[in-house]
């Protein structure tokens, strides 16, 4: 390890383990109005009326007339309004905001408006959707010609579901205005993102908005597309009554109404040759919910991935993601490289199986290597390194010797053992970072040598601020204390990007990294010094075009394999986690403890994904919407994970660090599934598989 | 008008009881869930009576305001009856919610009551005018119903004092913490020289009330292990027949098999 690595107490710890760190929740509410959405009680209708109760001075309900700019959510596609248009698309979708003084004066009086609706037909499975958001599709050599030579052809569905992101703290934020400026803080990952939607929705310029961060209580995506939609409500309703407002969702709401993972159905056709797969033909589906929000991207990413870790010479992949009336999808943790990795893997598992073969061993003789092309034809720049990840895990988690013992189990308890390798690709897909992001970062220097971090970057726990210091404090070769970094405010800090896709410190630390090393060139004792970096383009990549999926999709990529071993219980169906082994390259650690807490609790997420979380929802309604009935497990559910740090340097990012936030959360899933596979002696296509699925399997069996 | 009272005898909260009906609250871990506002509360925490554990010639008896950890903690309570406390929710929840509300709540997936029903507890319900004593088993009248008076406070909760060493226990929830039961099972088994002189199984999540199936357990009762295991097919085919599940957050057909699969290994387990 690098001196870098060194762990050092994360800033944040002291106040949030004392209970001083402010929360949304937490900043005074005198002066404040209370708002409470109107929501759609209806998957899909023509709003004919709305009616209110007669509202006391004071209250106030806003709703699509008074939005004074354009009544649109900027995001990728504007097709999100703020508050509903003509028709309601989900159950849960906004028609209005409720505001006044007093909060249950507020819940009360949001309760009594009436909604009229005229009804239109829903749509809740995204295969039966007649109505396709996205359709990307690309190819590689010639599958026609591999499937017509091919020995053997295997073709498999696969399925995984929503997944909610369980942050601790629901979303919530704050709108109001001072010195003719509209000012939004709150819990959000993006201040430039909720900035940039202000500006389109208010009908402003840039500079009569702006936003801030309150300290996060979690975040995982949840609070990356969705504030700007929460930004522009509370904006309105603060335009309107002239006072700030205030909204924080319960839990209930934060549950039945805000994104979540895409659910995916993926078909996978195999084509084998002498043993080897020569070709993959892929289809992707995602569910985008109501509106597109994230939805492209997220498919982008997902169909980039399908072919997994693997060297396929021949591949065809098309992917669409439609519209359904349930709540729109969007940024999770993996954003959509969760779903056709989890399909990649248990069809090489699969494929694997079928001929006779040990599904690692299998894997292992198709990696693609340093100088391969990618599955967009751009190219492994950089070492691949799992195999010598694999061999650690297997030594670790004692792999082979389990694998033989666990054939042909016919006891109560019946154990397995399975594995998965994949990868997540750092950054923006494909030229985003250079031709939307464009980031800039900046430090500031005072005159007592103090060295103040200018970026948008926002801490959520995941510990980007110890990060950033460290990396700033390492280059200046100056103590930590002599490094200022506070939450993001759009006034004072240049637009860095978004504080997602794995992207902070690879790109953004790298940014400040150089601005570290000019301003120790430039230092003056004494003076004020300010340096601005902007993002530089890594000239080794091959140019991406996202109309044809070509092209260095990412710079590089950090690995991770992963092992799990469950013991199932089949007279009741429980699975229980034995042993959980990962190793993680994600490039340099900046701060070992920090990416160790990021491995393991991305890994849980992940291993629950596959074995524990599902959202039960009937005609686009959530029914599991609190902590004790949408699973998750706790410390008592999981076994001491063993996470294996394994670095291969990257030379474009901070001492050599690559993207870690959401690698661990990739490959959980198909490990798990596979491990269940192995001790109930059979091949399984969904995530997740839970314990009344164990018992539908036995009975299927025993029948 | 909301009012809410601690009183700290029983006398005076069994005269609140009468005067003002209200809710009882001890713990208040399933009150707090539906939170009501307009509630009115008596709090019977702060009432020693309610809190002790102690045991006669005939019961084991437990205050109805003692904790789950309270319990756990005691030397007089029955393991079966620990083991089952110690799989509620984590501890600060067993530090607070009580065997009383566990019961008083009226849910069919109370753990501690499936094991004061398998050991055919009692329940001293008193008020003003005097107290009586009810089979738990008749005191649960359907979901969420309960033979409780007005009037009346559950001020004990007593187990007949009886060989309980031979028990089984099996809580299926969706994790190992802080999960309400699926599906849970619990049988006694007393066994002296080859005779078995006391069956008793209950499932709790399957149906409206705890399930107790006493006339099919008494099939076994008196029996030697020979003659039991003889009649285990006739046994399992009449649990089978009460075991209806309603329905639920999981299935019905996943609770039954469940339920079957318990039975038939408490069986296994003991020879039969």
């Amino acid at each position: 390890m690098k001196s870098i690595s060194r762990s050092i107490p994360k800033k944040d710890h002291g106040e949030k383990m004392r209970g001083q760190a402010m929360y949304v929740c937490d900043c005074p509410t005198e002066g404040i109005l209370f708002g409470r959405m109107v929501r759609s009680s209806v998957p899909r209708a023509k709003v004919a009326n709305v009616k209110l109760p007669t509202l006391p001075d004071g209250y106030c309900y806003v709703d699509k007339n008074d939005v004074p700019g354009t009544n649109e959510v900027l995001m990728i596609v504007q097709d999100t309004p703020v508050f509903a248009g003509e028709t309601v698309e989900h159950i849960g979708d906004p028609i209005g905001l409720l505001c006044g003084p007093d909060e249950r004066e507020v819940l009360r009086l949001a309760g009594e408006v009436e909604i009229e609706y005229e009804m239109l037909e829903p749509t809740f499975d995204a295969r039966e959707s007649d109505v396709v958001f996205f359709d990307y599709a690309y190819e590689k050599g010639n599958t026609a010609a591999a499937f017509a030579q091919a020995d053997h052809i295997f073709e498999e569905d696969f399925e995984t579901g929503l997944q909610e992101h369980m942050c601790m703290e629901t979303n919530g934020l704050i709108a109001g205005s001072s010195d003719g400026k509209i000012h939004v803080h709150g819990s959000l990952q993006c201040p430039y993102y909720v900035h940039k939607a202000l500006v389109h929705a208010l009908g402003c310029r840039p500079e009569d908005v702006s936003v801030a961060q309150d300290v996060i209580g979690g975040a995982f995506g949840a609070k990356e597309d969705y504030p700007s939609i929460l930004a522009c409500q509370v904006a309105v309703a603060a335009h309107k009554a002239g006072k700030p407002v205030r909204v924080i969702f319960d839990r209930k709401e934060d549950i039945e109404c805000t994104s979540k993972r895409h659910p995916s159905f993926c078909n996978y056709k195999v084509a084998v040759k002498d043993g080897k797969v020569t070709a993959m033909e892929i289809e992707v589906l995602y569910d985008a919910g109501a509106y597109t929000t994230m939805s492209p991207v997220v498919l982008q990413r997902g169909i980039i991935g399908a072919p997994g870790i693997y060297n396929v010479p021949n591949l065809k992949v098309h992917g669409q993601s439609r519209k359904t009336n349930n709540v729109p999808n969007g940024a999770f943790r993996g954003f959509g490289g969760p779903q056709t990795f989890f399909a990649v893997e248990m069809m090489m598992e699969h494929v694997a199986k079928n001929l006779g073969l040990e599904p690692v061993d299998f894997k292992l003789a198709h990696l693609a290597k340093q100088g391969d092309s990618t599955s967009t034809g751009g190219k492994y720049h950089f070492p691949v390194p799992i195999a010598p990840m694999v061999d650690a895990v297997l030594k670790a988690s004692d792999y082979r010797a389990k694998r033989a013992a666990y054939q042909n189990q016919t006891g109560r308890y019946r154990k397995g053992i399975g594995l998965s390798a994949v990868f997540h690709g750092g950054g923006f897909t494909g030229s985003a970072e250079r031709d939307l992001l464009k980031s800039v970062a900046r430090l500031h220097k005072d005159k007592d040598g103090n060295v103040e971090i200018l970026t948008a970057n926002t801490d959520m726990g995941q510990g980007l601020f110890v990060a950033f210091t460290k990396i700033v404090a390492e280059t200046l070769d100056l103590p930590h204390d002599k490094i200022i970094l506070t939450m993001p405010n759009t006034d004072r800090v240049p637009n860095s990007g978004p504080t997602v896709a794995s992207r902070s410190v690879m790109v953004v630390g790298e940014l400040i990294r150089r601005a570290a090393v000019r301003l120790k060139d430039e230092w003056k004792d004494g003076e004020e010094q300010t340096v601005t970096e902007h993002y530089k383009h890594p000239e080794f990549m091959i140019p991406f075009d996202i109309k044809t999926f070509s092209g260095d999709a990412y710079p590089t990529y950090s690995w991770a394999v992963n092992a799990v071993e469950v013991e199932i219980d089949t007279y009741t169906g429980a699975i229980k986690l034995v042993g959980g082994w990962g190793s993680f390259d994600a490039g340099t650690p900046i701060d070992e403890n920090i990416l160790r807490g990021q491995m393991e609790g991305g890994f849980v997420q992940s291993l629950s994904y596959g074995m524990m979380e599902k959202i039960t929802a009937e005609k686009g309604k959530i029914r599991n919407n609190t902590f004790s009935d949408y699973m998750i497990p706790t410390a008592m559910d999981l076994p001491k994970l063993e996470i294996l740090l394994h670095v291969e340097d990257y030379p474009g990012g901070p001492f050599g660090a690559k993207g870690g936030g959401e690698l661990p959360h990739v490959g959980g899933a198909p490990a798990t599934i596979a491990a269940i596979e192995n001790a109930l002696d059979t091949k399984l296509g969904k995530a997740p598989f839970l314990p009344e699925d164990v018992m539908n399997h036995l009975r299927e069996v025993n029948r | 008008m909301v009012k809410s009272f601690a009183p700290t005898t029983l006398a005076e909260a069994l005269k609140l009881r009468k005067a003002h009906g209200l809710t009882l609250y001890t713990g208040g871990t399933d009150l707090m869930v539906e939170a009501k506002e307009d509630a009115s509360y008596l709090f019977l925490h702060k009432i020693p009576e309610l809190k002790e554990i102690k045991q006669d010639a005939q019961y084991i008896r437990f205050g109805a305001a003692c904790t789950f950890s309270d319990l756990i903690d005691h030397p007089l309570t029955p393991k079966i009856l620990k083991e089952a406390c110690g799989q509620i929710a984590a501890p600060a929840i067993r530090n607070i919610g009580s065997i009383g509300g566990n019961i008083g709540n009226g849910s069919p997936k109370a753990d501690s009551a499936l094991i004061f029903m398998v050991t055919d507890s009692l329940v001293r319900l008193v008020c003003e005018d005097g107290e009586r004593m009810l089979p738990l088993k008749e005191f649960y009248l359907g979901r969420k119903k309960l033979a409780l008076r007005r009037d009346e406070i559950i001020a004990e909760v007593l187990i007949p004092r009886q060989n309980l060493d031979n028990y089984y226990y099996t809580k299926v929830g969706a994790r190992n913490a802080l999960a309400i039961s699926r599906v849970a099972f619990a049988g006694i088994l007393d066994v002296r020289d080859g005779v078995i002189r006391h069956c008793a199984t209950a499932f709790g999540a399957v149906s409206d009330v705890i399930l107790r199936p006493a006339e099919i357990d008494a099939m076994l009762t008196g029996k030697t292990l020979t003659q039991a295991k003889a009649l285990r097919q006739d046994y399992l085919a009449a649990i089978d027949q009460v075991i209806v599940p309603i329905r639920g957050r999981v299935g019905v057909e996943y609770r039954k098999d469940v339920c079957l699969n318990l039975v038939r290994d408490f069986l296994d387990v003991n020879g039969i």
